[in-house]
């Protein structure tokens, strides 16, 4: 049942439950003869009787054994009901009716409960408790004893309470089965997409680092190639990179150097610790979005090939970072003037954004000698 | 430091990528260089320079069985002459500085021009270091790491001068040693030294560490 071709570990995850109840299938099988010895002296036809209970030892044997090994269950289950029924019945074939209406019926309620169980491992509660209110009702028709005193016959509350705890433990187990093979799937399936993400992007983004460096050999067109490939190296390799550590895990504290790193290319050099330098958030972006303003404006104005370096240093208390291009730098007298006209230039943005993070900002720039700017703040924030 | 005008400069690679190895071998033989092994694994790495002795080993971070600063510690194990150069990628700088640590003397992105290649294989087996930008900032970050965390037990960490410094910075900001000469009016050989020592501190403080480590674990 259940599964198909799956392995048989797979497509059986009650076999354990099967196995322990036909442990209790034996024990009430012991039950069931030593009550039938004690039994059988005022049995009217004792020997049909033994004859019954040899017929009850062989099928709880058989079906204890059919139940175990897993083939074609609900055909044991189903027969398991029926000579549960029949030898409850043949009670009135080896008593008289002052006997059996006084006692419990022949296979003993407690091995009855055998087929409870079988039917509620099977098929559930629902299953479970249909079993269990047949065998309660046949067990009352036999003896004659149609009332509903449950207090003096727990035959059908006990029989019920079987049924539903032994169907619920059954669904429970199938669903923890079927939950941890999905995990160890889905895992094994991760593991995999891991493994050729990375031996997938090691082959390319070697192929992509070797055509930056031949294109940039050969120049003239090959040289847009080189620098295509070279940026798509390094958007590949940050994208690689942040899977272990990602720049956004929802944190109070963010390393400043990711953040950073997310603007390095092909013209823009990252320089920074080997340990990550954690910031509040709010002052790691804003720190960031400064570099970033240095560096759109070193893109604009710097001139075409300019490089650019941004060095971020940890001193502890306090941070440094620095952007510098080797482009055309900025004329004397050019950023004032811009200044003077009442246009908000980059350089306010910059020093505007250290100084609300409690530090200062400083440019340097010569014509012909690039432009340095170095931004200095406080880690923590200023007490107000 | 040997005499390369005579003999030509003998380089082994560690890449455990064909593609590389092909590539970085013609490049170096056509400028002059003598290829004289490859390995693609530390194992490997080790064996061969005990074999060949090469004066410089282009090495490359990930290695399928361990990390470029294992195979620099073994490749140094068994041919103490020769200077290891890493090559490698930008996403692996912060084990560069492992690396760096463990005795190498100098890093370049695999993403540099041939003749950025063959110009840092030249510096290096000349004694010199090589470094970029971003490994200036990891060495920086270092020092600056290392005194920030003392410890009582241990000896005093190695400390930059002013000047080291100030050399480093603007090694990391991107300034060449001669635009770095001209800024400081040194010599472009004094600046290599200032660059050279603040690497030689910080390789010395490693060995010690490892052997006052060793001392206490009672390995030796």
């Amino acid at each position: 049942m259940g599964g198909t071709a799956r392995g048989r570990h797979d497509a059986d995850p009650d076999a354990p439950l099967w196995r322990a109840s036909q442990v209790f299938r034996l024990v009430t099988l012991a039950y069931a003869v030593s009550s039938h010895i004690s039994t059988v002296p005022h049995y009217t036809r004792p020997g049909l009787g033994w004859f019954f209970i040899a017929l009850l030892a062989a099928w709880s044997v058989l079906s204890a054994v059919l139940l175990s090994r897993g083939t074609q269950r609900w055909k044991v289950v189903a027969l398991d009901q029926i000579v549960a029924i029949a030898l409850m019945g043949a009670t009135r074939l080896v008593a008289d009716h002052d006997w059996y209406s006084n006692h419990q019926t022949m296979p003993t309620t407690l091995w009855v409960a055998n087929a409870v169980l079988s039917a509620a491992v099977l098929g559930g509660p629902v299953a479970g408790t249909c079993s269990a209110l047949v065998m309660a009702t046949v067990s009352a028709v036999v003896r004659d004893q149609i009332n509903l005193d449950l207090w003096r016959d727990a035959t059908a509350p006990v029989l019920v309470a079987v049924g539903v705890a032994m169907g619920f433990a059954t669904v429970t187990a199938r669903h923890a089965h079927r939950q941890l093979a999905q995990a160890v799937r889905m895992a094994a399936a991760a593991e995999e997409r891991d493994r050729l993400a990375r031996q997938v992007h090691d082959g390319v983004l070697q192929v992509l680092a070797l055509v930056q460096r031949r294109g940039n050999e050969l120049g003239g067109p090959a040289a847009e190639l080189a620098r295509l490939a070279g940026e798509q190296e390094a958007a590949l390799r940050m994208l690689i990179s942040e899977q272990g550590t990602r720049v956004d895990r929802g944190e109070e504290q963010v390393d400043l150097r990711a953040l950073l790193r997310a603007r390095a290319g092909t013209n823009v050099t990252v320089a920074a610790p080997a340990d990550p330098v954690l910031l509040e958030r709010g002052r790691a972006t804003e720190l960031a979005a400064a570099a970033a303003t240095a560096l759109d404006n070193t893109a604009l104005h710097a001139g075409p090939g300019a490089k650019a370096y941004v060095l971020l240093e940890d001193l502890g208390d306090e941070v440094i970072l620095s952007i510098r291009d080797d482009g055309s730098g900025i004329p004397d007298g050019r950023l004032a003037e811009a200044e003077a006209q009442g246009r908000m230039g980059v350089s306010k943005s910059i020093v505007g954004r250290a100084e609300w993070l409690g530090g200062v900002a400083v440019l340097d720039s010569a014509p012909g000698e690039g432009t340095e700017w170095e931004i200095r703040v406080p880690r923590e924030a200023p007490r107000a | 430091m040997r005499d390369h005008t005579s003999e030509p400069v003998t380089v082994m690679v560690v890449d455990d990528h064909p593609i590389w190895r092909d590539a970085v071998s013609r490049d170096l033989d056509a400028a002059g260089f003598r290829v004289v092994a490859a390995a693609d694994s530390v194992g490997s790495a080790g064996r061969r320079a005990a074999a060949v002795r090469p004066d410089v080993v282009l090495m490359d971070m990930s290695l399928p069985d361990g990390s470029g600063t294992d195979a620099t510690v073994a490749v140094l194990r068994a041919s103490p002459g020769t200077r290891v150069l890493v090559l490698s990628a930008s996403s692996e700088r912060d084990d560069v500085l492992g690396a760096v640590k463990a005795g190498a003397s100098g890093y370049l992105v695999k993403s540099a021009s041939a003749a950025e290649l063959v110009e840092a294989v030249a510096a290096t087996a000349a004694g010199q270091a090589v470094f970029t930008p971003g490994l200036a900032g990891l060495v920086l970050g270092e020092y600056r790491r290392m005194s920030a965390t003392v410890d009582r037990r241990s000896p005093a960490p190695p400390t930059l001068t002013d000047r080291e410094t100030e050399v480093l910075r603007f090694v990391a900001k991107g300034l060449s040693a001669k635009q770095i000469a001209a800024k400081l009016t040194l010599s472009h050989r004094t600046v290599e030294n200032h660059v050279q020592a603040t690497l030689r501190k910080l390789q010395l403080a490693n060995r010690v560490e490892l052997t006052r480590y060793a001392i206490e674990q009672g390995l030796e």
